[in-house]
């Protein structure tokens, strides 16, 4: 167990260093950091004006310091200086020490920005799981009693139509259908309380939710099926043990496998948010809050969001495979 | 079969399972499968039937058919099967769940896909005890330890404690057949309970059952591939060949002289420890018939060493034979082993050249005149 933990940490060291490598090279070689950081000064060519040759006030920066001084303490605040792998050494030092660094937009310190936009996202991750293994679970199972049957085929319809439709489509049918039409929620996001938040959570994790419940009953229900033909199920109904418990008690755990698998991997993606949602249902969470700071080549928000949500990646995944020897006592022996 | 064997056995009171003409059909895309074709038996209380047959002779599929195991909407089962005095094809599913483990129990062929993987064996010992008895938990656990002393499990609380995979198979068969006693039925069905297991522990096995039968005074069907499985352990036999009976006798009367040609292959085809080293296993030509399309006239008739022509157009019934033999003795044969006619047919066979007669011919060890196997010789 204690190995198994050691080499979990190890993997999400290894992730997070691949992942906030990347993500840091590819800001720096695709952006420039200097242009985010001062503006268009930065195009301001310092070795003409320390050569005189060129004015070094531009009328652009305030308190009448010259471009070529605000460019210089710039590069020094970011080591900008120094080459693109050390700059990621200095990132990650300031990581570890739990500094996430300061948005170049606002000057936000990037932790606040993420500690107001992530329990959003979370909570939205949240109330979509909550509906889609709430809907899932019983849907598979009374699927899977009457497997072949018109209400499995008709479910089966269903699913595929859930997955099929897009998000964005089913969030504006939601919208119209209980925002505009009958006005059962509110348009806009509710920060009051707790209560209020969670109301205001109902549509987008319909949205998030359906076609998840959609994907996780056709997993369900299949792994059902092929539980229900194991002997050990034709052994506790010979021993007169009622439909209910033979589902409950024998068929759904071990069929849960590929549910629990697929619950993590969504579970992670909705870490990050669901732009799609979060912009219809205006809710100021962590996936809208990421897709502007790209668009704006704000390095530290983008690379806090990716550190965040590899993070909740791997956490995740961790808990996915603690459940798996919860679930099956074999796995635990496997070690 | 009624029972002759007994004298004192006449009473119809100590029928327990009679059978009458149960067909049972599966049907698929390719056509209906004809499973079982009309079977008819009895069964009284305590006595042991031994239902005999190869892969797909619908031996598994009659006794779950009698337990109304068979699940799923392609599956039509007619005909009666009176158990205790009520036809048991006929009740509901949920009066079905009363019969189970309570009054009737099977032991499965796999003990390793027989038990739940992820529930402790103490739970899966106890949990129809607490459903059909209604015993507290405590009560159940104690059960749980002396059925698991009964089937010979040592350590027995620790064996609760486990799960099914840290068990040896013998071990977890035994565990199952604890289970299939748990609640005291009057009927254990055990279909091929040794087939999954090594041939040390197989024997073990079969006589953990006949004890348990033997002291229970339960009846008990044991369903085999293995004629030597049922000499000596039961008291009647059923061979079985496309889903019908073609031999049903007293089990010393079938040994003592099969008469039908399929009942002699099977036996033909067992290795015998008395066979000289590497004897050619004296496998049966051909292959099991089309369950969907069976052979018209009698079903093994393309396989037979005996088969005439009338064999291929008429179906044999089963009758007894002649005066001299065993009244209870019933086979379903035009040309029975051991009879004129079939000395005759095989002959006229052999000299036609037809392959299956040949091959019988051909020698092949000294099969045909080994001692039959008793209940002590256990095939290896």
């Amino acid at each position: 167990m204690v190995g198994f933990v050691v080499r979990r940490v190890a993997a999400l060291v290894a992730v997070l260093l691949a992942v906030t490598g990347l993500a840091f090279g590819a800001m720096n070689v695709l952006g420039d950091p200097l242009f985010n950081v001062v503006g268009f000064i930065a195009s301001v060519d310092c070795d003409a004006v320390a050569a005189g040759e060129v004015d070094d006030i531009s009328g652009q920066t305030a308190g009448g310091r010259g471009d070529c001084e605000v460019i210089a303490e710039a590069r020094r605040e970011h080591h900008l200086d120094r080459a693109l792998p050390i700059r990621y050494g200095y990132w990650l030092g300031d990581i570890v020490r739990g500094d996430l660094g300061t948005s170049f937009k606002n000057e936000m310190p990037v932790r606040e920005v993420i500690g107001e936009k992530l329990p959003k996202s979370v909570l939205l991750m949240v109330v979509a799981q909550v509906i889609a293994v709430g809907l899932a679970v019983p849907w598979a199972v009374a699927a899977a009693y009457r497997a072949h049957r018109p209400f499995d085929r008709a479910s089966t319809v269903g699913t595929f139509g859930l997955v099929a439709i897009p998000s964005f489509a089913l969030g504006v049918i939601l919208f119209y259908l209980f925002v505009v039409r009958w006005q059962i929620f509110s348009s806009r996001y509710d920060d009051t309380d707790l209560w209020s938040r969670l109301r205001s959570m109902v549509l987008p994790g319909l949205t998030l939710g359906l076609p998840a419940a959609a994907v996780y009953m056709r997993l369900l229900r299949t792994d059902l099926l092929t539980t229900l033909q194991e002997d050990f199920v034709l052994m506790a109904r010979a021993k007169g043990m009622s439909d209910q418990w033979v589902m409950f008690r024998h068929v759904l755990r071990p069929s849960l496998f590929s549910l629990v698998t697929v619950f993590g991997l969504s579970t992670a993606g909705m870490i990050g948010g669901s732009l799609v949602v979060e912009q219809i249902f205006s809710i100021p969470g962590l996936g809208r809050a990421l897709v502007e700071a790209v668009i704006r080549d704000d390095f530290p928000i983008v690379l806090g969001g990716v550190v965040v949500v590899a993070t909740g990646f791997v956490v995740v995944n961790f808990a996915v495979d603690l459940l798996y020897t919860l679930i099956d006592p074999r796995v635990r022996a496997d070690g | 079969m009624t029972d002759s064997m007994q004298t004192d056995s006449v009473d119809p009171g100590r029928t327990l399972l009679a059978v009458d003409d149960l067909r049972t059909t599966f049907s698929i895309p390719a056509g209906d499968v004809k499973a079982v074709r009309g079977v008819s038996f009895s069964l009284d209380r305590g006595r042991t039937l031994g239902i005999v047959g190869e892969s797909g002779s619908g031996k598994t599929v009659l006794a779950r058919s009698i337990m109304r195991l068979n699940i799923g909407s392609n599956v039509t089962t007619t005909g009666t099967a009176t158990f205790a005095g009520r036809d048991v094809l006929s009740l509901s599913m949920s009066e079905m769940q009363e019969q189970w483990g309570m009054e009737m129990a099977m032991v499965f062929q796999d003990p390793v896909t027989s038990l739940n993987p992820l529930v402790r064996v103490g739970r899966q010992v106890t949990e129809h005890l607490r459903s059909h008895l209604g015993v507290s938990r405590a009560e159940a656990h104690k059960t749980a330890v002396s059925l698991l002393n009964e089937v010979r499990i040592p350590e027995p609380e620790a064996r609760l404690k486990a799960f099914p995979h840290e068990l040896s198979g013998g071990m977890r068969q035994r565990i199952c057949i604890a289970i299939a006693l748990a609640c005291e039925p009057t009927l254990l069905f055990a279909d091929e309970p040794t087939t999954a297991l090594d041939v040390t522990v197989q024997h073990q096995i079969l006589n953990l059952l006949g004890r348990e039968q033997r002291d229970r005074d339960m009846a008990m069907v044991l369903v085999t591939h293995d004629l030597g499985v049922v000499a000596g352990r039961t008291d009647d036999t059923l061979v079985m060949y496309a889903g019908k009976v073609v031999e049903q006798s007293p089990t010393t009367s079938l040994f003592a002289s099969m008469r039908h040609p399929y009942s002699e292959a099977l036996l033909r085809s067992l290795p015998r420890t008395s066979h000289a080293s590497h004897t050619r296993l004296a496998a049966i030509t051909g292959r099991p018939p089309d369950l969907i399309d069976p052979p018209s006239g009698c079903a093994f008739s393309p396989r037979c060493p005996y088969v005439q022509d009338r064999c291929r157009d008429e179906v044999p019934p089963l009758t007894t034979g002649g005066s001299g033999d065993d009244p209870d003795h019933a086979f379903a044969c035009f040309t029975p082993v051991g009879s004129p006619e079939g000395a005759e047919a095989f002959a006229r066979n052999v000299s036609d050249g037809l392959p299956q007669a040949v091959a019988v011919d051909l020698p092949t060890g000294d099969q045909m005149s080994a001692p039959l196997p008793t209940g002590n010789e256990r095939i290896v």
